[in-house]
């Protein structure tokens, strides 16, 4: 009886070996892994969800020309972190912990990117920023970390030099949702305009935090209704920018409002109502809708036909940049080692052109010449450019 | 003058919500001595069933009842659907563990609070939810140069009108005095006949029919509603039932307005970034000097 038993759990054990190893030789190149961290769930989903689909898309059109390292595909593995920076220490654990991921791009918040890049670089693996700005995460000395996206400072610096000048402001109101990223362009901002606060030209006459758990503000926006501003900065997130307009507008503040470049997307939009929403600025680096060039039609071409619509953040697009850039660095470089594609990533490649135009990485992972502009939203809930030269 | 009185204002609409939901926490520990962590999310869930009948069933309740109806309608409905939540998460999460003591009933709260949160998630999505315009009155008025919305003025006299008339059940009515004998003592409560049973059940409807009230008017007053949005609201109604006295009434209520125009007082005159420092040195302070919070009153410890 026991031999009877013995020898079926040795027979069953070998056919499923069989099998297995049948699968593994049926498929002969296994899929280059690639994992896409991102806000999934909470009240940030939305931005998460279009970075998983403009991913998706990417590696869909590089798969539809035949892959990478002669014919592997690319297969993405998305990580929730509900954009909060302990889960997305434990998003990335749970891509690192993958064996066959062989990088990763990661994600939406600079809080979150902070905690996870020193975990992707304590266990060696490349990861690349595509929705966080605050100026220090690449000041760290990282080895393994890069962003498609552009930096805090020099949003404060266009908005100081051209934004306010274009408005022909005098005074100015600054609101910040004390996340690292929004306290950090509103410093950065009110220190770009500090020479012509000396000068006299400018006053900066509101500066403080709200919190971005809440939905009630009238309070603190009725204190800033009193300093009478003529520009209304906000430098937080979308959700709550979206009641903050609304309660603004309501309680009677007319000033011109110009949000940070988290600020407008289609969740905005619609928490805001578009009666609200309609004829507010935003200094943003520069949207897919008004690039031409042949890799961004064929993007919004594929996205469009797949959602219908087209990604209403810059940084959903920068994820799909960031597939794109490390694809052409493991194809190129021939090896998924993460030496070698840091390497690559920071040595070699010299204006890979990519959906957002071309991209090069300089010594501190930062991408090479990121731009911002100014936008303001019209009536159907697009956005225009505005020129502020 | 005037923008001190527009502000206070703003502090005591944020304070009636507080004050609504604070009534839910306190009336349970009152009778159960138990924190019912689920409140909170009670609330948001009365929020989403507010946000379904005005929107999604908009075809039927607005349009059969008009703007104003189809408002009274979906708070009523929400109240009804949320008191019936509360009593079942009762009958569920509390009764079967309340022999083995208060603790673990305080950690089965907990759970259902993470049950009823990502159980909003799964049916309502993770993405924030915006009650229409459409379905809410908004006009913009102007008493003698202070500016007023209308939402203001039904959030604060629908809160006034639902706190009296919980005040006069639990002070003038046969009924109000079963439940004030259970807080003072259960046991011999049961013994002078009263049924302890009906006043848990009611317990249990009351408190979450007022927060899913309160859940409905706060998407209809700031229009924005998300799953986690329970949290924020429960603990910090929570914190206006410590400042008002647990367990009594009155209290809660003074509590939540109080917090409100706390909150607002600290964001006006110190900073918005550090109004809960405030509020908290303020919660520590009384509890320092009265330790059952500001009309809670000594009672004996039981041994």
């Amino acid at each position: 009886m026991k031999r009877i038993k013995f020898l079926s759990s040795t027979s069953i054990l070998l056919i499923v070996i069989c099998v297995i190893s049948l699968g593994t030789f049926a498929a002969e190149k296994p899929p280059v892994v690639i994992g896409l961290q991102g806000p999934i769930t909470g009240p940030y989903a939305v931005e998460g969800e279009m970075a998983k689909q403009s991913a998706e898309i990417a590696a869909q059109m590089i798969n539809d020309k035949g892959g990478i390292l002669d014919g592997r595909m690319i297969e993405i593995r998305v990580a929730d972190d509900a954009c909060q920076p302990k889960a997305g220490a434990l998003a990335a654990m749970k891509l690192i912990s993958q064996k066959d991921v062989v990088a990763a791009i990661q994600t939406y918040g600079s809080f979150v990117v902070l905690p996870a890049s020193d975990v992707y670089e304590k266990f060696k693996k490349v990861n690349i920023a595509y929705g966080a700005t605050i100026t220090d995460l690449t000041e760290r000395g990282l080895k393994y970390f890069f962003r498609t996206c552009g930096r805090t400072d020099t949003q404060a610096k266009f908005f100081a030099e051209k934004v306010v000048p274009y408005f022909d402001a005098k005074k100015i109101a600054i609101m910040n949702n004390n996340t690292s990223f929004s306290v950090g362009l509103a410093e950065e901002s009110r220190e770009a305009l500090q020479s012509r606060i000396d000068a006299g030209e400018v006053e900066i006459v509101y500066f403080d935090a709200i919190n971005p758990d809440e939905t009630d503000f009238t309070v603190p926006l009725t204190k800033l209704r009193e300093t009478n501003p003529d520009v209304f900065y906000y430098t937080g997130h979308f959700p709550e920018a979206g009641l903050i307009i609304r309660q603004a507008r309501e309680i009677g503040i007319d000033a011109v409002f110009v949000g940070g470049d988290a600020v407008v997307n289609s969740d905005f939009i619609n928490i805001a109502g578009i009666e609200y929403a309609k004829g507010c600025y935003q200094t943003q680096e520069a949207l897919i809708e008004f690039f031409n060039h042949p890799e961004a039609v064929a993007f919004k071409e594929a996205y469009k036909a797949k959602y219908g619509t087209i990604p209403s953040s810059p940084w959903s697009v920068y994820a799909a940049d960031a597939l794109y850039v490390l694809a052409e660095a493991i194809d190129k470089s021939g090896s998924t080692d993460s030496d070698v594609i840091a390497d690559y990533l920071r040595n070699k490649m010299e204006a890979f052109p990519s959906i957002t135009g071309p991209i090069g990485f300089d010594e501190i992972g930062d991408r090479v010449g990121s731009s911002s502009h100014l936008y303001i939203v019209n009536e159907d809930g697009s956005s225009s450019l505005i020129d502020t030269e | 003058m005037k923008i001190i009185l527009e502000q206070l204002l703003n502090g005591l609409t944020i304070g009636s919500f507080y004050a609504l939901i604070a009534l839910g926490y306190s009336m349970v520990y009152g009778v159960m001595k138990l924190i019912n962590f689920a409140h909170g999310d009670l609330f948001a869930l009365g929020s989403y069933l507010g946000f379904t009948l005005l929107v999604s069933g908009s075809a039927y309740v607005s349009v059969t009842f008009g703007i104003w109806g189809g408002m009274i309608a979906a708070m009523l409905i929400a109240a009804i659907g949320i008191g019936i939540a509360g009593t079942l998460i009762e009958r569920i999460a509390y009764r079967p563990i309340y022999p083995a003591g208060r603790l673990p009933a305080v950690v089965s709260a907990l759970g259902a609070s993470i049950v009823i949160q990502n159980g909003i998630m799964i049916v309502w999505g993770p993405r924030p939810q915006a009650y229409s315009s459409k379905f809410v009155p908004s006009h913009m008025l102007n008493i003698g140069g202070v500016k007023i919305t209308s939402m203001q003025i039904i959030v604060l006299v629908i809160s006034f009108i639902l706190m009296g008339l919980l005040f006069y059940i639990v002070q003038k009515t046969t009924f109000g005095a079963a439940i004030r004998a259970c807080a003072l003592d259960r046991s011999t409560a049961a013994l002078m006949g009263i049924n302890i049973e009906t006043v848990i059940f009611f317990i249990f409807a009351l408190g979450p029919a007022l927060g899913g009230m309160a859940g409905v008017m706060v998407g209809m007053y700031y229009r924005k509603i998300t799953f986690v949005m329970g949290w924020n609201y429960g603990l910090k109604a929570f914190t206006a039932t410590i400042l008002g006295g647990i367990g009594n009434i009155p209290g809660a209520m003074l509590g939540g307005l109080l917090l409100g125009v706390l909150e607002m007082i600290g964001s006006v005159y110190i900073s918005t970034a550090y109004k809960d420092v405030f509020v908290f040195v303020i919660l520590i302070l009384v509890l320092i000097f009265r330790p059952t919070g500001l009309l809670g009153e000594k009672i004996a410890e039981k041994v």
